[in-house]
């Protein structure tokens, strides 16, 4: 079979193969909702819902039936995109209509601090080179530091910003000059910048996606068919480059749900209205579908990224779709 | 080697530290109510306060001895769930072939795909939002990846002589599986893995107490819930809250580096 065939398969296998896990994950997180202790529909409610209201969401998320058609139909309904209306938080408001905007916002903050946090290890790793005990004198600090909860950081940071903008420029009545332009005072971009800085340097995030870089660059050039690409005198460096795609996408996929996991907190603590926020917000008041929706957007995202690293995988090296991988 | 022996020591200390004072904290008598003194808020650290007064009056000290009990068991628990559920599931999955295979190796992946926090923050929402039942959420969120380097292991020993000795001696699977594969050679993977999970909890219970209305909840302490005083105090004052900030962070640190030094050291002395 000629390879563009192959490739194909293995695109529409990985394809399916997402789907079913999507499918399977959602089915997960519906019967963890029907595994409430009690009358389900009290369980997910806030006090004093009217009966209409919780009428209409028994017939959502199919309660008044048993588990398994209750899944088909609330699949049915969400696979359109429909997971149902805020109850609480937006009263009226559809969950997309609620979750989409703030969701966007999340994933530009994780995917965009995880992209800098890659290209800051993959640095490293390409000035660090072998390991020796000097390096050790910082590096072991470094991981001492980095393996700090993200939200942790962020409360540092912000703490540290607020005390520094008090003490320097309210206290003593600096105003910013008027060329200066970013807005001192923490409006506009700068609660994402913070928020990103704490994502990279929280969670051993860093230092882990290091260390995993560095092994594979080390392994790498340690590799005999780079050996054979020098003694032909070539150049090495779009080898390396070709052969790190799979462990650089492989490992951005495995650490976003890190990130999707400490940017919940982190976006609380700058108060930007991410997903995160969105979802905390709407599980203090209980209202259920926005929490299920964000549940199963997050999951998307995460099945979605390591679909499109697998599929890197299939493209950079192939063996992998000669295999019948 | 030096550096290594230092930090294998350091670490060490810090888990025996928490270890004793998790093990103590819970025969401390502690009345939160009662430690609320108006005349003594915000004092700074002292003789009397070492890590001064909080908000309310309250010493710092004690609350952060106290806050190690509202992730100490639960993180034990989570350890111990996790990794004996991710050893057994791996050890099946890589000894077994077939549908069963197949699907354990599925439902793992299922398992997986969630988002952990959301995932754990669902399940806090519809049940009750206790630091027992995140724990034991967690644990069953961190199975997959255990059972995945497990089942690795089991894989790849799996066609290694000895093994295969030990079969023809007519060895029973169940002790090649638990003894000779689990317990002489999985043994620094499972040390690593149980100080993640314990780790990830106490992330999870101090992230969650952090924010109003989900984990432990005011007056009962938490690292959690007491770095969440950076709200309400004035930019100047660090104290309430710079301790159990450290805490964390040198808890978790410790914690990690020390499963992970423990580790090696197994690995090399079974070279």
């Amino acid at each position: 079979m000629n390879r563009a065939l192959l490739l194909g398969l293995a695109t529409t296998r990985r394809l399916a193969g997402g789907l079913a896990l999507l499918i399977g994950a959602s089915f997960l997180i519906y019967a963890t909702v029907r595994l409430a202790p009690g009358d389900a529909v009290d369980a997910i409610t806030p006090m004093g819902t009217p009966p209409e209201v919780r009428a209409q969401l028994a017939a959502e998320f199919g309660l008044d039936r048993d588990t398994i058609t209750g899944y088909v139909t609330w699949l049915k309904r969400s696979a359109t995109g429909d997971f149902g209306q805020s109850l609480v938080f937006l009263p009226g408001a559809t969950v997309m209509e609620a979750v989409w905007e703030p969701f966007l916002r999340t994933l530009v903050l994780s995917c965009g601090s995880l992209l800098a946090c890659l290209f800051l290890a993959l640095l490293g790793a390409l000035l660090l080179g072998e390991p020796n005990a000097r390096q050790q004198v910082v590096t072991g600090p470094l991981y001492v530091l980095t393996s700090a909860p993200s939200f942790v950081v962020a409360v540092v940071f912000a703490q540290a910003m607020n005390w520094f903008i008090f003490t320097y420029f309210v206290k003593a009545g600096y105003q910013a000059p008027p060329w200066f332009p970013i807005p001192i005072l923490t409006e506009s971009i700068m609660p994402y910048v913070f928020a990103g800085f704490a994502l990279v340097a929280g969670d051993g995030l860093f230092m882990d996606y290091l260390n995993a870089m560095r092994a594979e660059l080390l392994n790498l050039r340690r590799s005999q068919f780079i050996t054979a690409v020098k003694a032909k005198g070539a150049r090495t460096a779009g080898h390396i480059a070709r052969n790190m795609l799979v462990p650089i996408f492989s490992g951005y996929a495995a650490r976003l749900p890190i990130v999707l996991g400490g940017v919940v907190i982190v976006e609380y603590i700058f108060t930007i209205e991410g997903a995160g926020y969105v979802l905390l917000e709407a599980a203090r008041a209980r209202d259920f579908p926005i929490v299920v929706g964000v549940c199963v957007l997050f999951t998307a995202t995460i099945i979605t990224v390591s679909l499109i690293a697998d599929l890197v995988r299939a493209l950079a090296d192939p063996r992998e779709v000669a295999r019948g991988g | 080697m030096g550096a290594n022996r230092v930090a294998f020591w350091a670490s060490g200390f810090i888990v025996a530290v928490v270890c004793l004072l998790g093990v103590a904290a819970p025969f401390i008598d502690y009345d939160p109510a009662s430690a609320v003194d108006y005349d003594q808020q915000l004092v700074k650290p002292s003789m009397a306060h070492i890590f001064g007064t909080d908000g309310q009056g309250r010493d710092v000290a004690i609350r952060v001895l106290k806050g190690i009990e509202a992730f100490f068991l639960p993180g034990l628990l989570a350890s111990f769930i996790a990794v004996l559920l991710g050893a057994l599931l791996g050890a099946v999955a890589g000894y077994s072939q077939g549908p069963l295979r197949a699907g354990v190796i599925g439902l793992l992946r299922l398992l997986d795909t969630l988002p952990r926090l959301v995932f754990i923050i669902l399940v806090v929402t519809i049940f009750d939002p206790s630091i027992t039942l995140i724990a034991v959420v967690a644990a069953v969120l961190f199975i997959p990846p255990i059972a995945t380097v497990i089942r690795r292991k089991v894989e790849a020993l799996g066609s290694e002589d000895y093994i295969l000795a030990h079969i023809a001696h007519g060895f029973r699977p169940s002790r090649i599986l638990l003894y000779h594969i689990l317990w002489l050679q999985c043994r620094p993977i499972l040390i690593r893995q149980a100080t993640f999970v314990f780790a990830y909890v106490l992330f999870v219970e101090t992230g969650l107490s952090y924010l109003d209305g989900y984990g432990v909840q005011e007056p009962t302490p938490s690292w959690g819930n007491m770095v969440a005083q950076t709200r309400k105090l004035p930019s100047d004052v660090f104290w309430p809250w710079i301790v159990p900030a450290i805490a964390i962070v040198v808890t978790i640190a410790g914690i990690l580096s020390f499963g992970n030094l423990l580790a090696r050291r197994d690995e090399e002395a079974n070279r």
